[in-house]
């Protein structure tokens, strides 16, 4: 947006003051952009909150374990109104938006990447993780990450460049390289798939008996991706995830010193349903050595069915 | 009597917030870790200097009263339950946790007379939860009264469970196949805070529909076993029988019903009992 002077100045000087206020409009917009992205998670936080006052009706998707509430779809939808009144050309990936049939496509145009309720079967049984995830990307590439994690009240944020923060502190990845000294995060998901389940325990037993300190799980992938973040866990590592639990988390990861990397080690792909977030490259290396892989059908297949 | 209970059931409230504190202020410094009985049994000095602390300030309020505390036992302490007034201690429940900074650290005191418990306080340190239970009185945290879930479908629940710190080949196998059984009923999830102490908390607070854990010692589930029966909740041995807090097992769940369809799939063993005699 630009103000048209009315007044004597040359054709230069009014070019070089459309192409400066362009880009710092730019980098304003996505500010703009991640104040309202924090400012709509902290108002889901609430509304989650006030519901979980009340009975929590469940309903499942894709299996008897892939659970979905009445608070999902309005959280989702509140997000999605609110962000469309300020940023009408925006795009959007939502996981209840996507179970309802919307496609789940990546393209270069700014794109709000949204899980209202991370961990809806902690939120059904009120155990202490739940998070709404609202990532951005823009050409492809995350330019800012929010994870509130509103039963403990802690908001993560992180802008690309500018660092990873819990509630305003800054945060650090754990500076712990020796693999036996440990703790990694995994969840065994929602699959029940006796294959799928073989391999995620084989992967498990594996990891355990390096031996590692512990294995943890906070019953999230957002909250997962915050502690290797926030230093509590070396590393997190997941098949069955989907692009919405991580896309925030994983710059949160990446700007508080972490790496990420996929499962057979190469290249992150958030639409892969496959991800490893380390403290450093040695730690994200050795579990990928002991993880049994497997592939899950793609987010962006397109396809009628989602597992 | 009451009445002397209730002083003594203050003093480890206050006693569990003053060890809390300290726990909380080693969390700004490095924490030197130890092993006791394998590379992933850790303990630190704060284990040992808060359990000093506990014991020697109970001591002097109630001189003739008995202590069974982790670190006094690994020192070589007797570990015998007598039907005297008796302390049963662990300092940091979550070792692992807190020198790691995972947010779930307790300091767990249970007392027993006679062999039963009278009460049991849990404080979850980094969370600031304080969870108390005195036999006949209710469970609560922080002030607010506790209560089990009442989902009694298994296929509707979560389960809370841990490792352990054996990674004795036949024990990880026996917890594998345990941990398979109960995903595929399938449960909602499995879940673990990593300390057996806050894991049973969860129980009584309606978290978890239950927790069940081969490996566990009495320390970390003295205080628990009974903030979870006030709760409405019930104890019992991983095989279905009576509960033995010395046996190295427990299943602490919202009901009979959850408890028993819990203990069928579990693939039992028995470790060393806390009150064997040993060297």
């Amino acid at each position: 947006m630009f103000i048209l002077y009315r007044s004597q100045v040359s054709a230069q000087s009014v070019f070089l003051f459309l192409i400066r206020s362009c880009s710092s409009n730019m980098a304003d917009l996505w500010q703009n952009a991640m104040d309202h992205a924090v400012a709509a998670a902290r108002r889901a936080g609430q509304v989650v909150r006030e519901a979980l006052q009340d009975d929590r009706k469940v309903m499942t998707k894709s299996s008897s374990v892939d659970l979905v509430t009445q608070t999902d779809q309005k959280v989702e939808q509140l997000i999605i109104q609110s962000v469309r009144e300020k940023f009408p050309k925006h795009r959007f990936i939502g996981e209840e938006s996507v179970a309802a049939g919307e496609p789940c496509v990546l393209t270069d145009g700014p794109t709000w990447i949204i899980d209202p309720i991370d961990g809806t079967t902690n939120f059904v049984h009120a155990f202490p993780f739940v998070a709404v995830s609202i990532g951005f990307s823009v050409n492809k590439q995350m330019e800012f990450g929010v994870v509130y994690s509103c039963l403990e009240d802690k908001m993560y944020t992180a802008k690309r460049g500018k660092g990873a923060f819990c509630n305003g502190e800054p945060l650090q990845v754990s500076n712990q390289e020796d693999i036996k000294q440990s703790i990694i995060a995994t969840e065994f998901g929602s699959s029940r798939d006796p294959e799928a389940v073989d391999k995620i325990f084989s992967s498990l037993r594996n990891i355990l008996c390096i031996p590692v300190h512990g294995v943890r799980g906070a019953g999230t992938a957002a909250i997962n991706m915050c502690l290797v973040a926030s230093g509590c866990v070396e590393a997190y590592y997941e098949i069955g995830i989907h692009v919405w639990d991580v896309a925030a988390g994983s710059l949160i990861v990446s700007e508080a010193g972490g790496v990420l990397m996929d499962v057979e080690g190469g290249e992150v792909d958030l639409m892969s349903r496959r991800v490893v977030a380390a403290n450093s490259r040695t730690i994200g290396e050795r579990i990928v050595k002991q993880i049994d892989s497997f592939s899950p059908p793609r987010d962006d297949a397109s396809s009628l069915h989602k597992h």
